[in-house]
């Protein structure tokens, strides 16, 4: 473990350095990702403080839903950057390099190059989260320490996903849409996910599981679900993250390599 | 140290159909062999040289000998272990070496890289200090070490390549293609190193290469393998005098030759005075040479055997022919 984590610490002070190799790179990204914030931080302001309630969602409760929302997701790809370059891994070799290495592959491909950028930023967002939570009133303290447990189950969720791409990449060479199905399948819960109509909403908790991602810690934190509901997506997260890692070992097995 | 059975690798590869509707929906799949039953062992110290032409089987064996790649069937063990359980004692005792592929970190000097293998491979500071300076001197690498990689030359990222695999002294080392694009200056310096680098610390190599030099100079055992079958497996010597079946005579003459100069059948002659270059059956040399005194006048003579590459041209003409 303790040698787990100095070579993650390595990769990380790695790919830090080679990001800010790139200075005029890195500013743009950071303020598109900082604009892209708060216009929509903006619009969510205007259309609810007009209208006072969204799918009977206060303005902070609404903006604890995109809140958590940007937590989770800026948290998945501050983690997860190496996986957007894994394609470029499998084309030209370099997997196999990293399969022989004596560590566990995920320790590069998925964690081995954690985003500067993504760093800086989720540092606002959770102060702002923190903010909004504390502004909603008649919250107990046991709801909060759940919703703490399904944010981590939530990033558990990231993980697996990211992993599912990860596998896909193997079979398929294939990384930039499947990450797009995923980043727009998680947008759709930067609002509250009662906005959407049966099965959709359905679909979204329990079948893809993004729900279970950003919408159902809220939820727990706003103390809108039963038990059963919880234990129900609890176990869909454990399935989900078996799931991923059973179709992992079957790629890696697959797996052809290139051609020397 | 190394026991392969029976071993298979088929690759399922997606043909093409000229309909695009059957491409998308109904895809039709091939099967192709990429190893088809093979058995060899290696033992400790051997630095055995695996020649083939491209697509052979060659880097498919080694990778998965190094547990990259599923097997689709057989037996194989390295150091006792099965290759593709990946398990932590194996791998430490690894090292795979790939011509032209990168493994060190592109935008950062390859310092970095090697203090990344010292936590990887949990290398003590003091050893780890002792192998870097060792091997930056024997590779002469003193000057560009703290360079960015992307800054350098493919001849000086290839000798930093070779310590970034070298620095925690692999029991197995697995080198495909050490020296492809390399000029000749950097081509000798990497063979020399591998050399006395096996020399020293007793490693076992499995080398690959298409500069039969390379191989000539390292390896006294090769094994050859085409269509994924090997087709010969034993001492570089024996293949040479199981198929060369050739000898070339180079004389510097001291006049050139006279309009009435002839050869006897079955002698090859190239002539470009003062060079006359003859090539002849292996048994008839002794005669080629009573018969070459008594004719030509010369200052000096040399004979050669067959060049390896023909040697091993000419085996796998054998195998081919004999294929079905």
């Amino acid at each position: 473990m303790k040698r787990n984590l100095k070579i993650f610490w390595l990769l990380s002070i790695f790919s830090i350095k080679t990001t800010l190799q790139r200075r005029a790179g890195v500013i743009s990204f950071f303020l598109g990702k900082i604009l892209r914030f708060v216009f929509f931080f903006m619009f969510i302001y205007f259309l609810v403080s007009r209208s006072k309630l969204l799918a009977g969602y206060s303005l902070s409760q609404t903006l604890v839903f995109f809140l958590t929302f940007n937590f989770i997701d800026t948290m998945a790809q501050l983690l997860f950057r190496e996986v957007y370059r894994f394609r470029p891994m499998v084309i030209s070799g370099e997997f196999d390099s990293i399969l022989i290495k004596p560590f566990h592959p995920f320790l590069k491909i998925l964690i081995g190059g954690i985003d500067i950028i993504d760093f800086i930023t989720i540092i606002p967002y959770f102060l702002l989260l923190i903010y909004f939570i504390a502004k909603i009133p008649h919250l107990n303290f046991f709801n909060i320490i759940l919703y703490m447990g399904f944010v981590i189950n939530g990033l558990c969720i990231a993980t697996s996903f990211h992993i599912l791409v990860l596998a896909v990449a193997i079979f398929t060479a294939e990384i930039d849409h499947a990450l797009m199905i995923y980043r727009d399948l998680t947008r759709m819960l930067a609002l509250p996910i009662d906005i959407y109509k049966e099965p959709i909403r359905s679909f979204l908790m329990f079948v893809v599981p993004v729900g279970i991602m950003i919408a159902l810690p809220v939820k727990v934190l706003f103390g809108l679900l039963s038990i059963n509901v919880l234990l129900l997506s609890g176990m869909i997260s454990l399935l989900f993250i078996i799931f991923s890692l059973w179709l992992w070992s079957l790629a890696l097995k697959k797996y052809q390599s290139v051609g020397s | 140290m190394i026991s392969v059975k029976q071993l298979t690798k088929i690759f399922k590869t997606y043909v093409r159909s000229n309909n695009i509707i059957t491409d998308v929906f109904h895809r039709q799949y091939k099967e192709k062999k990429a190893l088809e039953k093979i058995s060899f062992n290696i033992n400790k110290n051997e630095l055995v040289g695996f020649i083939g032409p491209n697509g052979a089987g060659k880097t498919t064996t080694m990778k998965i000998l190094s547990g990259i790649l599923f097997p689709t069937s057989g037996e194989i063990k390295v150091l006792g272990f099965t290759p593709f359980d990946k398990k932590y004692q194996f791998l430490r005792q690894i090292a795979f070496v790939m011509g032209q592929k990168n493994q060190l970190i592109w935008e950062l000097p390859a310092m970095d890289s090697f203090e990344l293998q010292k936590e990887i491979y949990e290398i003590d500071g003091d050893v780890f200090k002792k192998n870097i300076a060792e091997l930056i001197e024997i590779l002469d690498c003193e000057r560009f070490i703290n360079q960015p990689v992307k800054t350098l030359s493919l001849g000086q990222r290839m000798r930093l390549e070779l310590i970034n695999s070298l620095l925690h002294q692999p029991k197995i080392l697995f080198l495909d293609e050490p020296t492809i694009g390399l000029d000749i200056f950097a081509q000798t310096t990497i063979i020399n190193f591998i050399k006395e680098y096996q020399r020293k610390h007793r490693s076992t190599i499995i080398l690959t290469s298409h500069y039969m030099q390379d191989v000539q100079r390292l390896a006294k055992r090769v094994i050859l393998i085409n269509y994924g079958q090997i087709i010969f497996d034993g001492q570089l010597n024996d293949l040479i005098v199981k198929y060369s079946q050739k000898k070339t005579i180079i004389i510097t003459l001291a006049k050139p030759l006279t309009d009435n100069f002839t050869l006897p059948d079955g002698i090859e002659a190239d002539y470009n005075f003062p060079q006359l270059k003859l090539t002849t059956n292996k048994e008839d040399i002794a005669s080629t040479l009573a018969y070459l005194l008594k004719k030509i006048e010369f200052t000096d003579v040399t004979i050669e055997d067959e060049p390896i590459e023909e040697v091993i041209k000419k085996t796998f003409s054998s195998s081919t022919s004999s294929t079905p």
